[in-house]
C-alpha cells in the first residue's frame, strides 16, 4: 500500500511497483489508508510523512497497534528530527525524496527478505526444541523454529525488523556487532546507511524485551563498537 | 605622497603631548620671565642703595679731612665681589688691585660724566655684573661701583633648570594621559571591531552590548540594526532557496520515477521515441543533481557555526574508497598508502557527496580522475587528514583558483557533460562546515590537484 498525498508521486510509485510485480493500493490520505487496512491484507506500506489530515507519524503509530505491517517512510526532508521521529513511531526504514526508483525497490526487497527469513532461517541453525532462553529470570525465549519471541509462554509482539535484529544479535549471543554490520545484515544497507536506524530499533526492541528499558542488560551498548546480546 | 596614516591612538597621544608641551612651555617661560624681572629689579635696588651709601661715604671722607682719595677708598668696605672706582679729573682710584677701570662701561662713563647717576648691566669674563655710577659734584669726582652677581646668575640658572625639568615632566605626563585617554576612547571601538570581525566571519548571533554612553548609543544601535538586517536578509535568501528546492522535490520525484519507468521499457519503444526518452532522462538527472546540490547547500548554509549535524567517526581512506565505488568508479584509483587508521568526524553522506563532486569535476574538466591519495599531515597546527585528487586535464589557471569554488561558476567545457555549477562550491561549503579546507594546485604530472584537508579526529569515540 502506498500512502502519499502528492498525485504525481503516488501514481508514479503505483505504476513502478506494479511493474515490479507488487499488488498496489495507492491512497492519498491516512484516513483512507486506515479504512483499507481494516478491510484487506497489506504486506508492506510506503508512507509519506507529510499528509493532509492525519500526518504520517500518527498514522504509523495508529496502524502499528493493530497491524504488524512493515513500513517504509517517504521523507520529504533529510532532517535528523523527522527521520528519528518516524522511526520512533514504528517505521522500519526510510527513503528521502527525491528518491531513485531503485532505491525504493531495494528497501522494499530488503524488508521482504527480512519477513521471509522468519521461518526459513531456523532450519539452517541447529535449534534446541522450544527455543533458546534469552532471559531465564523473565522467561524470555527466542524460538526461531516458530519465528517468535515469547515471555512466560506468551508472544512478545515484535515487528519483523525487531525480530530480525534480535536473531542477528542472538546468533550466537555474546558477540559484539557494529552498527554498520547490523545495517548490512538487517537492512541491507551499505557504507552510507544511516546508523541511527539501528539505534532507534535497538531502543524499540529494548522497550519490548528488557525488564527495565532504561537500564538495559539483555541488549547492551558497547561504547564505540556496537551492540551485544547478553543472555541473562 | 604616500604617508602612512597615523592610528587614532597615536594621534590622540601625540595631541596630548604637544598640548602639554605648549602649556608647559608658556607657563615655564612666563614664570622665568616674571621671576627674572623681579630678581634683577631687587638686585638693581640693592646695587643702587649700596652705591649711594658708599658714594656719600667717599664724599664725606674727601670733604672733611681733605684726605687722599686712596685713603678714603681704603677705609670704605664694599661687599665682596664689588669694586669701587673713583675718578677725579683724569685720575682713577680703585678699591681693588686686580680690577681695572676698563670694566666700567663707556656708556655709563658718559652718562655719569653728564652729572646723572645711572646703572648699567655688563658682561665680563667672570660673568654678568652690575655697574652703578654716581657723580659727586661736591668734590668734583665720579663714583663707580661694579658688582659681580654670581648669586643672581646661580638663582636664575637653577630656576631655568627646574622649569625645564617641570616642562619635560609635563610633556611626559601629558603623553601618558593621552595614551590612557586614547585607550578609553578606542576601547569601545576595539569591542566593535572584534564583534564586526566575528560577524564578518559568519557568526551572525553576535551583537554589541547595550551601552549607557550617549556618545556610543547611536553607533551601537546602528551596528546592531545593521547586523539584524543582514541576518534577516541572509536567512530570507537561505529560506527562499530551501523553499524553492523543497517545492521542486515532489514534481522531481514524480519525474525521476516516471522517467525510470520509461527507461525500463526502452526496448519496447520505437527508435525515435527512445532518443527522446534518453534526452529527457539525462536532463531530469541533471535537474535532480542541481536540486540535490541546492538542498545540500541550503543545509550547509543553515550551519553557521561549522558544526555539521550527523557527525560520525569514519576512516577517511574507507570513506574515499566507498565514495569511488558508489559513484561507479574503480576503487583501484585510490593510491595505496599506510594502513594506519585515519579517523575523521564527518557527516558521511555530505563528505562522500563532496568527494564525488570532486571526482565528477575531474571527469568533466580534467579528463578523469588519475589518482586519489589519502594521508596525514602532522605539520601545521593539529594533525590533519589530507585527501588529494589528481586529474589528467589542463589544470586550473592561477587566477581561477579561488573563483571556481564560487556558486554557479562553470569551467570551460559546457559540452557533453554540463555540470550544475554548484559542485565545487558544495565541496568548499562542506569542508568549511567540517572545519576543513579545499584548494587547487598543479598536479606533479600535469593536470589539476584538488587538496582536501580535514582535522584528524583525536580520541575517536561516539
Amino acid at each position: 500500500m502506498v500512502v502519499e498525498d502528492d498525485d504525481g508521486i503516488r501514481t508514479a510509485l503505483r505504476l513502478a511497483l506494479l511493474d515490479e510485480g507488487y499488488d498496489v493500493v495507492a491512497v492519498p490520505s491516512a484516513e483512507e489508508a486506515l479504512a483499507h487496512l481494516a478491510g484487506a491484507e497489506v504486506d508492506l506500506m510506503l508512507v509519506d510523512l507529510m499528509l493532509g489530515g492525519m500526518d504520517g507519524y500518527t498514522f504509523i503509530r495508529t496502524a502499528r497497534v493493530t497491524h504488524d505491517v512493515p513500513v517504509i517512510v517517504l521523507s520529504a526532508r533529510n532532517d535528523t528530527h523527522d527521520i528519528v521521529a518516524a522511526l520512533e513511531a514504528g517505521a522500519d526504514d526510510y527513503v528521502t525524496k527525491p528518491f531513485e526508483l531503485k532505491e525504493v525497490t531495494a528497501r522494499l526487497r530488503a524488508l521482504r527478505r527480512r519477513g521471509a527469513r522468519v521461518g526459513s532461517v531456523s532450519s539452517a541453525v541447529s535449534e534446541p526444541p522450544g527455543g533458546r532462553a534469552l532471559d531465564a529470570g523473565a522467561g524470555l525465549v527466542l524460538d526461531q523454529t516458530a519465528g517468535r519471541v515469547t515471555r512466560q509462554g506468551a508472544d512478545v509482539q515484535l515487528t519483523v525488523t525487531e525480530y530480525r535484529l534480535m536473531v542477528e544479535l542472538a546468533s550466537p549471543p555474546g558477540r559484539v556487532l557494529s552498527r554498520a554490520a547490523l545495517l548490512r545484515s538487517v537492512w541491507d544497507r551499505g557504507f552510507f546507511g544511516d546508523e541511527r536506524i539501528v539505534d532507534v530499533h535497538v531502543r524499540r526492541l529494548r522497550t519490548k524485551v528488557e525488564q527495565d528499558p532504561s537500564d538495559p542488560r539483555l541488549v547492551v551498548t558497547v561504547r564505540g563498537l556496537g551492540y551485544r546480546l547478553d543472555p541473562q | 605622497m604616500n604617508r602612512r596614516p597615523r592610528g587614532l591612538r597615536r594621534t590622540i597621544t601625540l595631541a596630548f603631548a604637544v598640548g602639554g608641551m605648549l602649556l608647559a612651555g608658556v607657563m615655564s617661560l612666563g614664570t622665568y620671565a616674571v621671576a627674572r624681572e623681579y630678581l634683577v629689579g631687587q638686585r638693581e635696588l640693592v646695587a643702587r642703595q649700596q652705591a649711594f651709601a658708599d658714594a656719600s661715604f667717599v664724599r664725606d671722607g674727601m670733604l672733611t679731612s681733605g684726605r687722599q682719595v686712596s685713603d678714603v677708598l681704603g677705609s670704605v668696605s664694599p661687599p665682596a665681589d664689588s669694586t669701587i672706582f673713583v675718578r677725579r679729573g683724569e685720575e682713577w682710584y680703585s678699591s681693588s688691585l686686580t680690577q681695572t677701570r676698563e670694566v666700567v662701561p663707556a656708556e655709563l662713563l658718559q652718562t655719569v660724566g653728564d652729572g646723572v647717576p645711572a646703572l648699567q648691566w655688563g658682561d665680563s669674563a667672570d660673568g654678568a655684573f652690575v655697574a652703578t655710577g654716581v657723580p659727586i659734584p661736591a668734590v668734583d669726582a665720579q663714583f663707580f661701583e661694579v658688582s659681580a652677581t654670581p648669586e643672581l646668575q646661580r638663582t636664575l640658572a637653577t630656576l631655568a633648570w627646574v622649569l625645564a625639568a617641570f616642562a619635560a615632566l609635563t610633556v611626559v605626563a601629558a603623553a601618558v594621559l593621552g595614551r590612557w585617554a586614547a585607550g578609553r576612547v578606542v576601547a569601545p571601538l576595539d569591542g566593535i571591531a572584534g564583534t564586526a570581525a566575528r560577524v564578518a566571519s559568519g557568526d551572525l548571533s553576535k551583537r554589541l552590548a547595550a551601552t549607557e554612553d550617549p556618545d556610543l548609543v547611536t553607533l551601537v544601535g546602528s551596528f546592531n540594526a545593521m547586523v539584524d538586517a543582514l541576518t534577516e536578509r541572509i536567512d530570507r535568501d537561505a529560506r527562499f532557496t530551501a523553499d524553492v528546492s523543497h517545492e521542486l522535490r515532489s514534481p522531481l520525484t514524480t519525474l525521476t520515477t516516471s522517467v525510470q519507468l520509461l527507461e525500463r521499457r526502452r526496448d519496447e519503444l520505437p527508435e525515435r521515441t527512445r532518443e527522446v526518452v534518453d534526452l529527457v532522462a539525462a536532463e531530469v538527472r541533471r535537474f535532480r543533481h542541481v536540486v540535490d546540490d541546492l538542498l545540500e547547500l541550503g543545509r550547509l548554509d543553515a550551519v553557521h557555526d561549522g558544526s555539521a549535524r550527523d557527525r560520525q567517526v569514519v576512516d577517511a581512506r574507507e570513506l574515499a574508497g566507498e565514495a569511488l565505488v558508489t559513484s561507479g568508479r574503480s576503487a583501484e584509483l585510490l593510491a595505496p598508502g599506510s594502513s594506519d587508521p585515519l579517523p575523521v568526524g564527518v557527516d558521511k553522506l555530505q563528505m562522500a557527496r563532496a568527494m564525488v563532486n570532486l571526482f565528477d569535476n575531474a571527469d568533466r574538466h580534467g579528463g578523469g580522475v588519475v589518482t586519489v591519495e589519502v594521508g596525514r599531515d602532522d605539520a601545521g597546527e593539529g594533525c590533519q587528514v589530507v585527501l588529494v585528487v589528481d586529474d589528467a586535464g589542463p589544470g586550473v589557471a592561477p587566477g581561477e583558483r579561488e573563483r571556481i569554488f564560487e556558486r554557479f561558476v562553470r569551467g570551460g567545457s559546457r559540452g557533453s557533460l554540463p555540470g550544475t555549477g554548484l559542485g565545487l562550491s558544495l565541496v568548499a561549503e562542506t569542508m568549511r562546515a567540517h572545519h576543513g579546507s579545499v584548494h587547487v594546485e598543479d598536479a606533479p604530472g600535469g593536470g589539476a590537484r584538488f587538496v582536501l584537508r580535514l582535522p584528524l579526529e583525536q580520541g575517536a569515540s561516539r
